[in-house]
């Protein structure tokens, strides 16, 4: 049960980023443009995760869940 | 028979003194011996947080502009986390409302890093509604380990 005295917070939005390159881990659903949207807001910057992560992804379009990709800062 | 025994003896006495005068050729000086310079090793700096600032905006450096702990309520408070070192490191931002002893959890949210060097991470949350006014915190964990709490008033 909520506790009436205290403010409601469901409606706060977050976010962050680095100066350092993150690591994001692929969950189910997700495609590099989705990331790209995601941490980027520009979800055509997806070449700028590929081209980070060619030494683990050969063909863009096949990541896979719980597989770790870096993601370039923005 | 005088004169030959005094020319001997002063030729003796010549001889003998540039004899005297010779100087030995010194032994080589050891030659000091050289050591390899040693390697210098430098130790990896193991990743941790150097600080954390909280403040209404950021740089493109991801600093905040003006280091704040009071806000408006429309105010987006951001919380700048400065860490040294290379390596992997999971950090979580914790923020919460305080009334006496009531603690509500604002948001939570966590990114991982791969640094190389001195970084700086930001977390940020707004309100679209705006902030109830009141006392607040932001706790940041670095691999679930706490880094600091830094408090902040809404008004």
């Amino acid at each position: 049960m909520a506790d009436t005295d205290m403010p409601d917070f469901s409606g706060v939005k977050s976010g962050a980023s680095s100066t350092a390159m993150k690591i994001y881990e692929v969950v189910s659903g997700d495609s590099l443009s989705k990331i790209a949207k995601r941490e980027y807001g520009d979800a055509k910057l997806w070449t700028r995760i590929f081209d980070a992560n060619k030494d683990v992804l050969k063909d863009p379009n096949k990541i896979f869940p719980g597989q770790k990709l870096k993601i370039p800062p923005k | 028979m005088k004169v030959f025994c005094a020319s001997f003896l002063a030729l003796l006495l010549v001889l003998n003194i540039a004899a005297c005068g010779k100087k030995e050729t010194p032994p080589p000086a050891a030659q000091p011996v050289v050591q390899p310079a040693a390697q210098a090793v430098v130790p990896p700096v193991v990743l941790g947080v150097t600080s954390v600032n909280l403040g209404n905006a950021i740089g493109a450096d991801k600093r905040v502009t003006v280091p704040s702990t009071s806000f408006a309520k429309t105010d987006t408070i951001y919380a700048a986390v400065e860490t040294q070192g290379s390596g992997n490191m999971t950090l979580k931002a914790k923020w919460t409302y305080h009334k006496g002893d009531k603690i509500a959890v604002v948001n939570e949210n966590s990114q991982t890093i791969a640094a190389s060097g001195p970084a700086v991470s930001e977390f940020h949350v707004s309100m679209p509604s705006g902030w109830p006014a009141g006392d607040y915190q932001v706790e940041v964990f670095a691999n679930d380990k706490s880094a600091g709490v830094s408090k902040f008033t809404v008004k």
